[in-house]
């Protein structure tokens, strides 16, 4: 469910369509892409998922082997199910039309910039983390997070949110239940 | 008997005993509800500070916090999608779509009174049936843990999503990452490429955090224009009327719970996740189609969990043998307190036993009330503005990821199954098949070998043992069942649409 009812803007698509609960399908507002086309890069999506089972299938081959207990038994089992899976994958999505000009690019559909913005966020506070410890790189994950989703508007309200929310998790994990924060 | 119900009372006349029941409970909310504080590391660390506090007043705390704890779990898969532990993720499923109906107070209301009902079942399995549950889970032999989790597998059909086949494709690549590390059994590394970080394996609960939590973020930063749902809070707890439609799921679900919590190895998770594939396979009408929004899809899994706590203690205390994490801790604690969890403790401490009956008892009315309690602050989440509580789910994530073990690395970790959850959503493949092949890959590959072992790595003696052993025979003609249900020709005799 959850993979597929983000993206359909046809309620036909949707699996509650012309139901009742047609409220339930959270409609993605970022881009479009008709269900009957395929999705940008989804061709990609299935070679990169072969490659995987293909990986794990090379690498299982230094595993012991010869015998049905064998530690390598499950993981090429798991691997020949990926790459026959992705092939049947693959055969499914070139049957389809291909995305339509007006599409996004692949990069766009994966990546719309509060995406990019807030993994780059996410990436930079992981760096700072060792740095500027817990409280710091937080504190400043947060209020940029927040200013920018807010699109810059209300900076102090950002600003005592965030240092709210932080005094109050510090105060609960730390010092409550005893956690040990990064 | 006379003997029984005074020991049965103690909890009832201590006010001490009473208070921690209830702190704990309440605690144990906070803690289930967090993604990556798990019930498990909340026993252990109270284990820690209450080793010099009398015996039942631990045992108090511990019991309110496990009964709170695993409740917690779902109040934010309900809400915002994020599982606050494993035995959670099948109450996501129909729970956030109910939020985004604005029903999330109904949903916790009905998921708050259903839990209480299976709470009981499971302490009255336990006080009534416990030794013969006990003795009869003992009899599961490598072989039928792993038809047990074969038959988790099968679960890919019900949380899979729209494509079967995208479905099956990420509980294989769950199973293929659950290999990555060191082999419990002979100590061969498997996919490590000689990084140290990658021989103690995957803790799927970071997998958990990052498919779940971290995709669901980002997932909502593409949807950044629309509102939060306005939460209906008029009418929380669920109607008697109400109650009765679901009380035979309710039944049927805890008990299947109680039996599975006190299987050794397994717990909610696994009977939460099974719960609800039976109510979606024996349910002919929903109330809303399962995946948009059906509270049967609420019950049955939020009772399978609460039923396996009671069942978690049968072989526990009948037999000294851990139904799952927090009840070996729990041994632990009585290790510290000097006794000897094993067949001889109910005879020579049987004041134990019914006080933990008790204790659990006490728990779960103070669920009812703190639990109901509870609904209207956590409802109001939901209306918080994503780009407020975005940040702040993040951050909650990083601490939840970061307890497992203290490990930065864990933390990375997280944001990469972050980011291939949300490719995964974007391109349809469920989230939920990936970290269900995480979670029973390590239960398949071991009993697997194990059986295999049993029967001296001979195919013919392998296969001779599914219907040879009855155990074996039910749980294979279970399966084959399981996959005959699937098929367009049962739907339409049952009805089902």
């Amino acid at each position: 469910m959850e993979g597929s009812e983000y993206f359909m803007d046809d309620p036909k698509d949707s699996v509650s369509g012309g139901s009742p609960y047609e409220g339930a399908v959270v409609k993605d507002l970022s881009v479009y892409v008709p269900e009957a086309r395929r999705k940008p890069g989804e061709l990609g999506i299935t070679a990169i998922t072969f490659l995987l089972g293909a990986f794990g299938y090379y690498f299982a081959l230094d595993m012991t082997s010869g015998e049905y207990s064998s530690p390598s038994v499950f993981p090429k089992l798991a691997s020949t199910v990926i790459m026959v899976c992705s092939a049947v994958n693959f055969l499914k999505a070139i049957r389809r039309e291909r995305p339509d000009a007006s599409s996004p690019s692949v990069a766009q559909y994966l990546l719309p910039m509060d995406v990019v913005v807030v993994l780059s966020l996410l990436v930079a506070y992981c760096v700072a983390l060792p740095y500027f410890r817990f409280i710091g790189s937080s504190y400043a994950f947060m209020v940029a997070g927040m200013i920018y989703l807010q699109r810059g508007k209300h900076i102090v309200r950002a600003l005592l949110i965030s240092a709210a929310s932080l005094a109050v998790l510090v105060a609960v994990f730390r010092y409550l239940f005893l956690v040990i924060l990064p | 008997m006379e003997q029984n119900i005074q020991y049965f009372l103690i909890p009832f006349l201590h006010w001490e005993m009473m208070l921690l029941i209830w702190v704990g409970v309440f605690a144990g909310i906070w803690v289930g509800a967090i993604p990556g504080l798990s019930v498990t590391m909340a026993a252990s660390l109270l284990i820690s500070f209450t080793f010099s506090w009398d015996l039942n007043n631990a045992l108090a705390l511990i019991c309110g916090v496990f009964v709170g704890g695993v409740y917690g779990g779902s109040i934010t898969a309900i809400l915002l999608n994020i599982p606050g532990a494993p035995a959670a993720i099948a109450t996501g499923i129909e729970g956030y779509p109910l939020a985004q109906l604005g029903e999330a107070g109904k949903a916790i209301g009905l998921c708050t009174t259903v839990s209480v009902f299976a709470s009981f079942v499971g302490i009255l399995v336990l006080a009534v049936a416990a030794p013969i549950v006990a003795n009869f889970s003992l009899k599961f032999s490598p072989r039928d843990f792993f038809l047990l989790a074969v038959m988790g597998l099968l679960l890919i059909g019900s949380i899979g999503g729209g494509d079967p086949i995208k479905g099956i494709t990420a509980g294989a690549i769950g199973v293929l990452l659950s290999m990555v590390g060191m082999d419990p059994s002979t100590g061969e590394l498997r996919y490590t490429f000689g990084n140290i970080y990658l021989m103690a394996g995957i803790s799927f609960v970071t997998a958990m955090i990052g498919l779940f939590g971290v995709s669901e973020a980002l997932t909502q930063f593409r949807n950044a224009g629309k509102s939060s749902p306005k939460q209906n809070l008029d009418k929380i707890i669920p109607s008697w009327a109400t109650f009765i439609k679901y009380l035979p799921l309710s039944i049927r679900s805890s008990l299947l719970g109680v039996f599975i919590g006190a299987l050794p190895g397994t717990g909610g998770d696994v009977a939460a996740l099974l719960a609800y594939d039976q109510a979606k396979r024996s349910v002919r009408n929903p109330s809303r189609p399962f995946g948009t929004g059906a509270y049967e899809g609420i019950v049955a899994p939020e009772t399978a969990n609460k039923g396996a706590i009671g069942g978690a203690f049968i072989p526990m205390l009948t037999l000294g043998i851990p139904g799952d994490a927090v009840t070996a801790i729990i041994i632990g604690a009585l290790y510290i307190h000097g006794l000897k969890p094993g067949p001889m403790l109910m005879i020579e401490t049987p004041h134990l036993f019914w006080m933990i009956v008790s204790c659990l008892s006490i728990a779960s009315i103070a669920l009812m009330v703190l639990g109901l309690l509870s609904v209207k602050p956590f409802s109001k989440i939901i209306e918080i503005p994503k780009s407020i509580i975005m940040p702040v789910v993040i951050i909650l994530s990083v601490i939840g990821t970061y307890a497992i073990q203290n490990s930065v690395v864990d933390i990375f970790y997280m944001i990469g199954f972050g980011i291939i959850g949300y490719f995964m959503r974007l391109y349809g493949y469920a989230t939920g098949p990936m970290v269900l092949g995480l979670i029973l890959g390590p239960m398949l590959d071991a009993n697997y070998r194990r059986a295999m072992q049993g029967a001296e790595n001979q195919l013919i003696p392998f296969l001779q043992g599914f219907v040879s052993s009855p155990i074996s025979l039910v749980l294979t003609l279970s399966i084959a069942f399981l996959l005959f249900s699937q098929t367009k020709t049962y739907r339409r005799w049952r009805g089902i649409s």
